[in-house]
């Protein structure tokens, strides 16, 4: 790929960018969220159109005006959000779309697909029963479905994006193991993770693209973790480390009792989670995706139902599914989704910063507004917060990632919370934005702020955590002392199997 | 063609893209027209004369754009909320109806103060219209059943009604006692002091303004300062723009959404009040039926998009024609006409809303660096 | 003895005439709701189904009094001409709503305004001088097989009109089609998740708009049953809502074309008893607009029955339904 240009509005994602992978390597992409990675990708795959530059493929040029396109000549993308059809059996999903000989047959015939993507799984190892419904699986199964789509199609380049954010740390090494040896028979396997040590576990060659741009390709052998962050970042960054802080921590101010929640298809996604976090506590809940991290955060604030148990802060019991009861105990969250549920896409960032406080002063009195307290608020909160904006009427859906983060953030903490309960909040920031929340997440905690830590980055909970529990199918499977515990033995948690 | 999202919306274009819809569907009528062998300039200039300038045509025009003016407002009301409420039409036959019923009623006992009159007329129309809506209202928000289709097919159910009140039996609404009621059904007429007073502009040899569009105007007025100052309206902002937002920020959403759809109701049913104060002074079932007050409302509110002082113009504009299509109705002037054309101004406005969210652009056209070129369609 | 014997006739012929008319009214219901299925497998929601049938109507109307040929041909002519015109009304909402990516309630809205019972319908049907004569040709029962005359089964099965055995034909191609073949599984996916079906290189404008499509030529198609069997003649919104019950209808089969039969029939029922207790001059004392309201009440009934259990469990609604697809956004 040379010379790729790729913009999209108010950004320009993608700025000449020159990339090469070899026949039969495992060639890393790296690069911080946002430095164009994705999109890269995705026009390799032919989802985007490149404004400028071109692609070539064994020598010859190729244009590529479709998904379609770029499937033909043998490329295949495991996306970071699975793009699985979830009510389809896993052997529909492999066969979707395929278009070659077989494929055009007008009829299906779901046996012979079933028996194909069988003798698939078991010659490379991934394992999953291919009449299972997706939505039945777990995520790291679907995984496996989505490198079947490819190995079915005989995908002769293989992008994968971001692909062991929802795996364990042992599965991620079974993944590099599938990875090497599809590579091995003379695939070329493009690899795009921000994580450092899993590019050098994995690659033989790495590219790392820094703003939209080439910043260098280099073998991996040739590269340290140090080097690697640096060429990411642009400047030498420390390593993120434990900061000890000191003073025993406070009273219990979160207590959760026997709590169970249902999930979105039935069943409970979070089963009888007893946990108690005291004030100036962080406890981060580590977890592969999908285990009932989000309904416990959700179920904790109030906007899902207990099918049992009760969550106390400082000692009182919060109306089930209730958020009024939550944020009048002091209960602030920082959703996973933060466009979505934690503020109104489409209103201006004063609404948004009014949004838990508009029923009392200073914001309104009696039934009536305050429209220029409500300005004044979020200006001096966007001024604390740093929250790059051209002005608090623009829409919120026009900030950035960061930036949104920033104002969330800023409002939950405006808001003097006795305990704050943070979902993934650093996913897809970039470096500096991570240590910035960072920083703040530490702030509350000096502060006295109890803090439930809700992250599929190990990395992140070992760092920021005092105490540490895994989650696995809804239930807690164990507890470790951060400051002692290897990310081995977490993981071995996160994949089910009891602690010592 | 592509389209982007805009970063910005320019004001010019809030502005613009009605005036625009309006234009281009008198474009895209005019081949309609061609089509079927029409002179659209001769319809079109007998329209603008017919609505606007002839003799009582504002009066008459009035007559239209008052109920449409309630009903807009209704459906704004609702639509705001993404709550689907297209039964303005069976809400305004309800409150009609019990206005009618309450006037009657009064009548009956004497009281003969105008101010009494309206003042229960209003009530119990507003009050009609809140409970008929009142039931797709209940069932969306405690068993999630989709209000588009409640609503719908309660209007069939209120227009029933009517036809059972007038033609069907011998109910209170029904005249059985003139020579023309006991020969053909007819309603009974309100009394005399149940007739709402209007204003004369002494404009272009006297323009009566019904008292119905005075309150409709206070009525937008209203909606706009309740949406925009109140915490009423700053919930229903939020609950418009994303409900899971509304539920994280601790809004109760049922409740919310059993107030707007009766509100909405309720501001239809005024509308019926209001027709029927002002302008009928009697239950018509197939005047009513064959008016399409309630869905020409859905057509004046998205127009407007759903901003309850942009309603009033745009009620005014398409009350016109719509009196244009009642007055002119004929060989010439097919009865559809104004249904084709009201159609054809949604869809304008629908692709004008594309201009308002999007940038177009034509051609897979290199864009250089530096500001985007816009394409207008 | 004898008495008794005569009032069971009786009643055993009002049920066989029930069922009867269960099926005649069912059937442009059957027609529309497998085109509306078609469109929301596809991910698009189109209101606008009473407008396409109305439209539908009266083109098909218009074609049986206008072209020439024999009954046959001319009916064949008139469905084609139904079909094509629904189609037509359907591609303006699948323009707006797949390229412009315009609310498809209000789109479909809008096209039923167009094109319903105070829009193009009624123009066409004015200008066209259409209403007023009765069809010249029209469909009538067949009596297929010879069985006609069976017992129950004979009036209700093989006594009916070209028109009901297509819309069986319709029910087994459209539930084969979506569940057996490979265009059927891709559209499925397009309307469950369009972003992986674009991902593995499915065309997703492509496939909802020949759905849409599709969609609007069965509407028209069921708008003809009234205008060329049921009524059979031209009148202003002669299909009084069944467009809206047909939209319903796809909701409470839960988006399968079997079920969509069942549904049909069961709300043609409802349509037709009112007429037929009139017929008999039974229950007269009861309004008959309680009657002609059974439809409309019965479909809020069963909504809500379907919706509340629908709550819980999404029971097949597409999950892209309504939502328009657009690859390049961030």
């Amino acid at each position: 790929m040379r010379g790729i240009t790729k913009r999209f509005p108010g950004v320009l994602a993608n700025d000449r960018v020159d990339f090469e992978a070899a026949v039969g390597e495992v060639h890393a992409l790296l690069g911080e969220n946002g430095a164009g990675k994705t999109t890269l990708s995705n026009i390799l795959t032919g989802l985007y159109r490149p404004d400028e530059g071109q692609i070539e493929l064994y020598g010859e040029p190729v244009r590529f005006h479709s998904p379609r396109d770029a499937l033909d000549a043998g490329i295949c993308m495991v996306h970071q959000h699975f793009r699985l059809v979830a009510p389809f059996t896993v052997a529909e999903n492999v066969l979707l779309g395929d278009h070659r000989a077989e494929g055009r047959k007008l009829v299906l015939r779901p046996r012979a697909i079933e028996r194909r993507v069988a003798e698939l799984g078991e010659r490379y190892g991934l394992d999953v029963d291919p009449r299972a419904r997706i939505w039945q699986l777990s995520v790291g199964e679907q995984q496996r479905v989505e490198i079947l789509k490819a190995l079915y199609r005989e995908a002769r380049i293989l992008v994968l994006d971001e692909p062991t954010a929802v795996l364990t740390p042992q599965e991620a090494a079974k993944l590099f193991e599938t990875l090497r040896a599809m590579a091995a028979e003379g695939r070329t396997v493009v690899f795009i993770s921000h994580k450092l040590h899993e590019v050098l576990a994995v690659s033989s060659r790495v590219t790392v693209l820094r703003g939209g741009r080439t910043v260098a390709t280099l073998a991996t052998a040739d590269a340290t973790p140090r080097s690697l962050a640096a060429l990411m970042v642009g400047r030498e960054v420390a390593e993120a480390r434990r900061v000890e802080r000191g003073g025993p921590p406070g009273d219990v101010a979160l207590a959760l009792e026997g709590v169970s929640v249902a999930g979105d298809r039935g069943g409970l996604a979070v089963r009888d989670v007893s946990l108690a976090v005291r004030a100036g506590e962080i406890v981060g809940v580590a977890g592969v995706a999908g285990n009932g991290q989000r309904e416990l955060a959700e179920a904790v604030y109030g906007i899902r139902d207990l099918v049992a148990g009760v969550v106390r802060v400082e000692g009182k019991a919060l109306r089930a599914g209730d958020p009024r009861s939550a944020i009048a105990a002091g209960v602030a969250h920082v959703p996973e989704d933060r466009l979505g549920t934690g503020l109104a896409p489409g209103l201006s960032i004063a609404a948004n910063v009014a949004l838990k406080r508009y029923r009392a002063a200073p914001v309104s009195s009696g039934p009536l507004l305050r429209l220029r307290r409500m300005r004044e608020l979020a200006e001096a909160l966007v001024r604390r917060y740093d929250v790059k904006a051209p002005g608090v009427d623009t829409p919120v859906r026009n900030l950035s990632g960061g930036n949104l983060q920033k104002l969330v953030l800023g409002r939950e903490f405006d808001g003097e919370p006795r305990v704050l309960v943070a979902a993934q909040p650093t996913r897809g920031l970039d470096v500096g934005a991570i240590e910035t929340v960072h920083g703040y997440l530490r702030a509350a905690a000096a502060s006295g702020v109890a803090v439930l830590l809700l992250s599929e980055d190990l990395d992140e909970i070992l760092t920021l955590a005092d105490r540490v529990v895994v989650m696995y199918e809804g239930a807690l499977v164990g507890e470790v002392d951060a400051g002692a515990a290897s990310a081995e033995e977490i993981g071995l948690l996160m994949a089910g199997g009891r602690g010592r | 063609m592509r389209l982007e999202r805009r970063l910005d919306q320019p004001r010019l274009l809030l502005v613009a893209v009605p005036v625009g819809s309006l234009a281009a569907a008198f474009v895209l009528m005019a081949f309609v027209l061609l089509a079927t062998g029409h002179n659209p300039l001769a319809t079109y200039r007998r329209m603008l004369d017919s609505a606007f300038v002839a003799d009582g045509g504002l009066t008459s025009t009035f007559v239209f754009c008052t109920p449409l003016a309630f009903t807009g407002l209704a459906a704004a009301a609702a639509f705001r909320m993404q709550l689907y409420n297209i039964g303005g039409e069976g809400q305004f036959y309800l409150g009609a109806i019990a206005a009618v019923g309450v006037t009657l009623y009064l009548g009956d006992l004497g009281v003969e103060s105008t101010p009494l009159h309206v003042v229960a007329m209003s009530a119990a129309g507003a009050a009609a219209g809140a409970a008929w809506a009142a039931i797709p209202a209940v069932l969306r928000a405690f068993a999630k059943t989709n209000e588009i289709i409640t609503t719908l097919m309660l209007n069939y159910a209120a227009g029933l009604v009517l036809t059972y009140l007038i033609i069907d039996s011998k109910s209170y609404w029904r005249d059985l006692e003139s020579f023309e009621g006991q020969t053909f059904p007819l309603g009974k007429s309100i009394p005399e002091a149940a007739s709402w007073p209007g204003a004369d502009l002494g404009l272009l040899g006297g323009v009566l303004l019904p008292l119905g569009f005075g309150g409709a105007l206070a009525l937008a007025g209203l909606m706009w300062f309740v949406y925009r100052q109140t915490r009423f309206g700053f919930e229903l902002q939020v609950i418009g723009d994303s409900q899971r937002t509304a539920r994280f920020a601790g809004m109760r959403l049922r409740r919310k959404i059993l107030a707007v759809l009766c509100i909405s109701g309720a501001i239809a049913g005024l509308g019926g009040a209001s027709f029927e104060g002002d302008f009928a002074h009697q239950i018509d079932p197939t005047g009513l039926q064959s008016s399409f007050f309630g869905y020409t409302g859905i057509v004046v509110a998205a127009l407007a998009r759903y901003n309850p002082l942009a309603v009033m113009p745009v009620a005014f504009l398409l009350g016109g024609l719509q009196n244009a299509g009642f007055t002119l109705q004929g060989a010439d002037f097919p009865s559809g006409l104004v249904g084709v054309m009201q159609g054809l101004i949604l869809f304008s406005a629908l692709g004008g809303e594309v201009l308002v969210r999007y940038r177009l652009r034509l051609g897979r056209a290199v864009a250089r660096a530096g500001a985007p070129s816009e394409v207008a369609p | 003895m004898t008495g008794q014997l005569l009032a069971s006739g009786v009643n055993d012929g009002f049920v066989v005439l029930v069922l009867a008319s269960a099926v005649l009214y069912g059937t442009p219901l059957l027609f529309a709701a497998l085109g509306e299925l078609l469109a929301e497998r596809s991910g698009v929601l189109n209101l606008g189904v009473e407008g396409m049938m109305l439209v539908g109507a009266v083109t098909g109307f218009w074609a049986v009094q206008r072209l020439a040929g024999a009954g046959v041909v001319s009916l064949a002519a008139a469905l084609a001409v139904a079909a094509v015109a629904g189609a037509l009304m359907a591609l303006i909402h699948a323009f707006l709503a797949i390229t412009l990516r315009a609310n498809q309630i209000v789109s479909g809205l809008a096209l039923t305004i167009f094109a319903g019972a105070a829009g193009l319908s009624s123009y066409l049907g004015n200008d066209l001088g259409l209403s007023g004569a009765p069809a010249r040709h029209a469909f009538t029962p067949l009596d297929l097989f010879g069985l006609g005359g069976l017992p129950v089964l004979g009036p209700v099965l093989f006594a009916q009109s070209v028109l009901v055995y297509l819309s069986w034909a319709c029910v087994l191609a459209v539930g084969l089609y979506l569940s057996r073949t490979r265009p059927g599984l891709n559209v499925r996916a397009v309307g469950e998740a369009p972003a992986a079906a674009d991902a593995m290189g499915i065309g997703v404008t492509g496939y909802r708009y020949v759905h849409t499509i599709a969609g609007g030529a069965l509407a028209g198609v069921g708008g003809a049953c009234f205008s060329l069997q049921i009524t059979p003649q031209w009148v202003d919104g002669l299909t009084g809502g069944a467009g809206w019950i047909a939209v319903a209808l796809v909701i409470f089969a839960f988006w399968r074309a079997e079920l969509c039969l069942v549904g049909a029939y069961l709300f043609g029922a409802f349509s037709a008893l009112p007429l037929l207790l009139q017929a008999r001059g039974w229950l007269t004392s009861v309004p008959s607009e309680v009657f002609t309201s059974l439809p409309y009440v019965m479909t809020i009934v069963v909504l809500v029955t379907v919706s509340s259990g629908a709550a819980k469990r999404r029971l097949g609604a597409p999950a892209a339904l309504g939502t328009p697809y657009v690859r390049e956004e961030r």
